[in-house]
């Protein structure tokens, strides 16, 4: 995560529309899947913390709101602290570990919740903008470039402090952030797709516009979807972290990562595993989802590897 | 990488920070930082605590608070008299000048004075000078204020809030060139502002001779801005800087057992609070029913927070305003922590499982959420919303919190009417409105006759307590950290008074 | 190209606008400004005063359009905070952001494309597995904590940078440098990826068989094309760092545009953050249009469609 927050490119890697291609037999896609170790990596970590989230309540040694001002700040097991919190204590004695457990499902959810938002507004905006051309296109076109040229950064920031932070005002502003990539790639894509034989045949046979949609543009465009869907996924949850941060982000007691490190800011000279801890599990996080972004990319559209 | 690093840091900060820190010393400057960017130098534009110390250092006053006794003693007054009820009487000192050489005489006086107390100039806090109706010349150093109507606290703010400025000069340059090129009469010299980024002040050679203030000791002191604390701590290390403050307790700790640097703890003028809709203004909610307020009262571990996060000289507090102010009383109802009373109370109320409501905080994260914890402990689930000030002034006016974790410093001024009048009279922060409060504290605040405030006050701050409009919660404290090689006196009324600051 | 350019000045023009309506809704959303200016201990009637002394009882869109049009001349009104002109505070502050958004995205450029080209022209190399790191590694650590680690190295540690500031150039490396890297990612992977695309084309595979030398093939023919989407990227990255600085810029008391629009959202000081998100995007749009302009002249393709 990072405070200097971004909203305008930093999303490297991402595919353009032309990369993709055709359908691949399965096998050879398993077979790329399977030999591609970034994919494997960050599918691997990816799904350590989806466990670690699912399993938090049945797994998770405390209660993780329960708080002891007798036992604050306790250091990790191998700090010198003791087996009873392995991770130790935060600055109100809250079980660490407990709560890095369930921080993991507000992250994902701030993650999933944000992406998925943001993609169908980008989506919708990019495939009509793609699909339709002409006026569409240019409606959609500037409100693209609007939407770039503001700090929209200090927008949301502004707007948050005046409504107030909380878990859904989070997730909302950052959906309604984000949707821009989506927008810009798939338009293009459609764009692209439009032109294929295979539509111009399907709308000779007199297909309808939403059955061509749906059953002709979106499968081929699904590839692209999934990969950005990935890179703004963490894009979100590394905004929230930036966001409370600030201050600005999910409301405490909840135990998002980015909340945790936040809290341990004023630690970072002294008790700097307080930020080390829930900081790494952010870096995991993010690095997993973009591994598997990258992966994805590579494995559907292969001849761009190398 | 982080965990090497982490050791690295670790071991930087003990190696690092070994005997850099004379730099200061050695160039008689002392490098002050704080957090906060000053609006404006010009202390009747500013309402930032950091205002009040740039207003010591600079200015004068016609009287002076002594930190220690809280005595009003002569400054730029020789003596002073209470004529009757509204009428205050000052002798001024001879042969005093500003910075710029200027005299400072009665028509000085006379110019302040009338200048602050005209709204149309538009003194920042009215209610310092709202109380003032006139000055008038008596002779060249003899001067006669004149108050609207009796106001017991007005030598708070003689001593406090009212600097005397130089006529001319300011009728020349106005606030906005005062706030660039400053002049008064105080100890230390402005020589530069930068606005919000750094102040430098020079030592006034011709500083009045027998001043309760002392004399200036050190040469410049330089006042840089740097907004981030961990920075603030890093410069103090490396020696860069001399002096911070608001040092949070387990940082203080830690900076002190280093003994790299002189860590001093004093109380100060703030405390918390939680206020608490009782009037309904906000909506219907359960705090209307007195035995809520005082379930939430009994379920807070007020002490236990201020020994595990709140710590040093800070003590929890029972009644609505600083023990030491005149007219607060501890004398009032208390709630020790009571869990089961809490929820009996509760189910008594008519919410044996709790209820969820929205709670609201603007400082001191920590603090707030180590209280929801008890409160959820009770079955109370408080929902934080958390703002930063000036959003949450403004939520509160607008009648939007049923209850929030707020502070108040009271200016420092020394008196009951500074807070609890501030809150209890129906003013815009009030969410009480109970009339009979209303009418106690007016008598207090309109009478000079000690005994008869006391009594007022004293009445209705158990009032306050029986009903439990808030939830009086702990004074706070100040951790100063400053080089080895300084020494520095703080005082319970948080202004951190350079000029009596020395290099050892 | 004339055409081209009239085009996206009247689209320029047009976002402008939108952009400036926006912006002044801020002053909607916020509740009472007069509040604010007010001060903690102000009555009703200083409230009133203030309310009318500012014209925030006047209907909106009177308010927008004597917004607009003094902004047109260059007044942005008085910051309610600090009450002295917006544009005074801006002039002492945007310099600051500036400087460090111009030396950050230098640095960025200079680190990442270099090290973007080699990475592509060797790739799976344990060279372009680096650079990979490198990126992964700047875009998941945050900067606060890299700018931290950085004050106490190069601050306290080694004491051979200041620390905080802005008077000479010594107090802009390190800020420069935790900037700097979190932009390193984006611009090393679209260098790589363009330059992998452009190997593989067909004009360059023609090159290399008309045996052109390989520098020449580099430089003259793929960078070129390579480094298009590098420019409008950069443009993007830069209009960013001048408003996204906000930690960095607090860390190292920079005093700088960025910090100050976070602090003047926290004051409720209106005025100050309208103007800042205002120049911000003015000074995107100008950005983009003058990318898009070179990105015309790079590639003539561009002018035509």
């Amino acid at each position: 995560m990072t405070i200097a927050i971004d909203d305008k490119g930093a999303r490297p890697g991402l595919p353009s529309a032309n990369q993709i291609t055709g359908p691949t037999p399965g096998q050879q896609l398993r077979k790329r899947i399977f030999g591609h170790y970034g994919l494997l990596i960050g599918a691997g970590i990816l799904g350590l913390i989806f466990l670690m989230a699912l399993s938090a309540p049945f797994l998770a040694p405390h209660d993780p709101y329960a708080q002891s001002l007798l036992a604050r700040v306790k250091p990790p097991v191998w700090l010198g602290g003791s087996w009873e919190n392995m991770l130790g204590t935060d600055v109100l004695g809250r079980d660490y570990l407990s709560r890095l457990m369930y921080g993991a499902q507000i992250s994902l959810l701030i993650g999933f919740a944000a992406a998925f938002i943001s993609g169908v507004i980008g989506t919708a905006m990019g495939v009509a903008a793609g699909y339709f051309g002409g006026k569409v296109d240019l409606v959609v076109t500037f409100l693209i470039t609007v939407r770039l040229s503001m700090p929209v950064v200090l927008v949301a920031l502004a707007v948050v402090a005046l409504v107030g932070g909380s878990l859904e005002v989070v997730i909302a502003v950052l959906g309604l952030l984000l949707w821009d990539r989506y927008a810009v790639v798939m338009r293009s894509a459609t764009m692209q797709i439009r032109q294929m034989d295979y539509v111009a045949s399907a709308r000779a046979v007199g297909c309808s516009t939403s059955r061509i949609l749906l059953t002709e543009i979106m499968p081929n465009i699904v590839n692209n979807l999934i990969v950005v869907a990935t890179l703004e996924m963490a894009h979100a949850i590394l905004l929230e972290a930036a966001l409370s941060f600030l201050g600005m982000g999910v409301q405490p007691p909840l135990p998002s990562w980015g909340l945790m490190v936040a809290e341990g800011k004023d630690y970072i000279l002294f008790e700097p595993w307080l930020i080390t801890i829930p900081g790494v599990a952010l870096f995991m996080m993010v690095l997993a989802i973009n591994l598997m972004g990258d992966g994805i990319r590579d494995v559907t559209a292969p001849e761009n590897r190398n | 990488m982080k965990r090497i690093l982490t050791a690295v840091t670790a071991a930087a900060l003990t190696i690092g920070a070994s005997g850099t820190a004379i730099a200061g010393k050695a160039e008689d400057t002392l490098n002050i930082v704080w957090e906060r960017e000053l609006e404006n130098v010009d202390s009747y534009f500013n309402t930032a605590r950091e205002g009040i110390i740039v207003n010591r250092m600079t200015w004068d006053n016609l009287l002076y608070r002594d930190p220690q006794t809280m005595d009003y003693v002569p400054l730029i007054a020789k003596s002073y008299e209470w004529v009757d009820d509204t009428t205050l009487k000052f002798e001024l000192k001879e042969g005093l000048t500003f910075h710029n050489g200027e005299k400072l005489d009665a028509d000085d006086v006379v110019f302040t004075y009338n200048w602050v107390a005209d709204p149309a100039n538009g003194v920042k806090t009215q209610q310092n000078v709202s109380w003032i109706d006139s000055a008038e010349k008596l002779g060249p150093y003899s001067v006669q204020i004149n108050l609207k109507e009796p106001f017991p606290a007005a030598l708070e703010f003689v001593s406090g809030a009212i600097p005397i400025y130089p006529e001319e000069y300011y009728t020349e340059v106005g606030p906005d060139g005062m706030g660039l090129k400053p002049v008064g009469s105080g100890p230390y010299m402005i020589s530069n502002v930068e606005p919000g980024r750094e102040i430098v002040w020079k030592k006034f050679d011709d500083y009045m001779k027998d001043s309760p203030k002392g004399q200036p000791q050190i040469g410049t002191i330089i006042q840089r801005t740097i907004p981030e604390r961990n920075t603030q701590i890093a410069e103090l290390l490396a020696g860069k800087a001399d002096w911070m403050w608001r040092v949070p307790a387990d940082q203080a700790d830690r900076l002190s057992s280093s003994g790299k640097v002189t860590i001093v703890n004093e109380q100060t003028f703030r405390i918390g609070y939680i206020t608490l809709d009782s009037s309904g203004v906000t909506g219907d909610t359960p705090l209307k029913d007195v035995r809520v307020r005082q379930a939430i009262n009994y379920a807070i571990d007020r002490e236990a927070i201020v020994e595990a996060l709140v710590r040093g000289k800070s003590e929890v507090v029972n009644a609505a305003c600083f023990p030491s102010q005149f007219g607060c009383t501890d004398d009032v109802t208390t709630y020790e922590y009571d869990p089961e009373k809490a929820k009996a109370l509760l189910a008594e109320a008519g919410y044996p499982d709790g209820f969820s409501i929205d709670f609201y905080a603007y400082r001191n994260r920590d603090y707030a959420e180590a209280m929801m914890g008890f409160l959820g402990e009770a079955g109370i689930k408080a929902n934080l919303n958390y703002l930063k000030y000036a959003t949450l002034r403004d939520k509160i006016r607008a009648k939007e919190v049923p209850m929030g974790f707020m502070t108040w410093g009271s200016y420092s001024i020394n008196d009951v009417s500074a807070i609890t009048s501030h809150f209890f009279k129906h003013g815009s922060d009030d969410l009480a409105l109970d009339d009979k409060v209303k009418a106690l504290l007016d008598r207090g605040d309109t009478t000079v006759d000690s005994a008869v405030r006391e009594a007022a006050y004293k009445e209705a701050l158990q009032i306050i307590a029986d009903q439990a409009y808030w939830v009086p919660l702990w004074s706070y404290n100040t951790n100063y950290a400053f080089s080895n090689d300084l020494n520095f006196t703080p005082s319970a009324d948080e202004i951190p008074r350079f000029f009596t600051a020395s290099w050892k | 190209m004339l055409i081209y350019t009239i085009k996206r000045f009247f689209l320029a023009i047009l976002v402008a606008l939108t952009v400036s309506v926006i912006t002044f809704s801020l002053n909607q959303l916020s509740g009472d400004p007069a509040i604010a200016m007010a001060g903690e201990t102000a009555s009703d009637s200083d409230i009133e005063y203030i309310r009318k002394l500012y014209g925030f009882d006047r209907p909106v869109h009177e308010q927008y359009l004597s917004w607009v049009a003094r902004a047109a001349q260059g007044d942005l009104g008085q910051s309610f905070y600090f009450r002295i002109p917006v544009t005074d505070l801006l002039a002492e502050r945007l310099p600051v952001s500036m400087i460090l958004g111009v030396s950050a995205i230098t640095f960025a450029i200079v680190l990442s494309v270099p090290l973007g080209v080699l990475a592509a022209m060797r790739p799976n190399s344990w060279l372009d597995r680096f650079a990979l790191g490198l990126s992964v590694v700047g875009q998941a650590m945050p900067s606060f904590w890299l700018a931290l680690m950085l004050i106490v190295l190069l601050g306290v540690m080694f004491p051979i940078l200041p620390m905080t500031g802005s008077d000479s150039w010594q107090n802009f490396v390190m800020p420069t440098i935790v900037l700097g890297y979190y932009a390193t990612p984006a611009i090393m992977r679209l260098t790589r990826a363009g330059m992998l695309e452009v190997l593989g084309s067909d004009y360059i595979r023609t090159a290399r068989a008309k045996g052109l030398k390989r520098h020449t093939i580099l430089f003259k023919h793929a960078l070129r094309n390579a480094v298009i989407p590098v420019v409008s990227l950069a443009a993007v990255q830069f209009g960013f760092m001048l408003g996204g600085s906000i930690v960095i810029e607090s860390i190292f008391a920079l005093h700088g545009a960025g910090y100050l629009a976070w602090e003047s959202i926290g004051r409720l000081d209106l005025p100050v953050v309208q103007a800042i998100v205002l120049v911000f995007s003015l000074f995107y749009i100008v950005l983009t249009f003058l990318s898009d302009l070179l990105n015309a002249w790079l590639d003539p393709r561009i002018r035509v469609s």
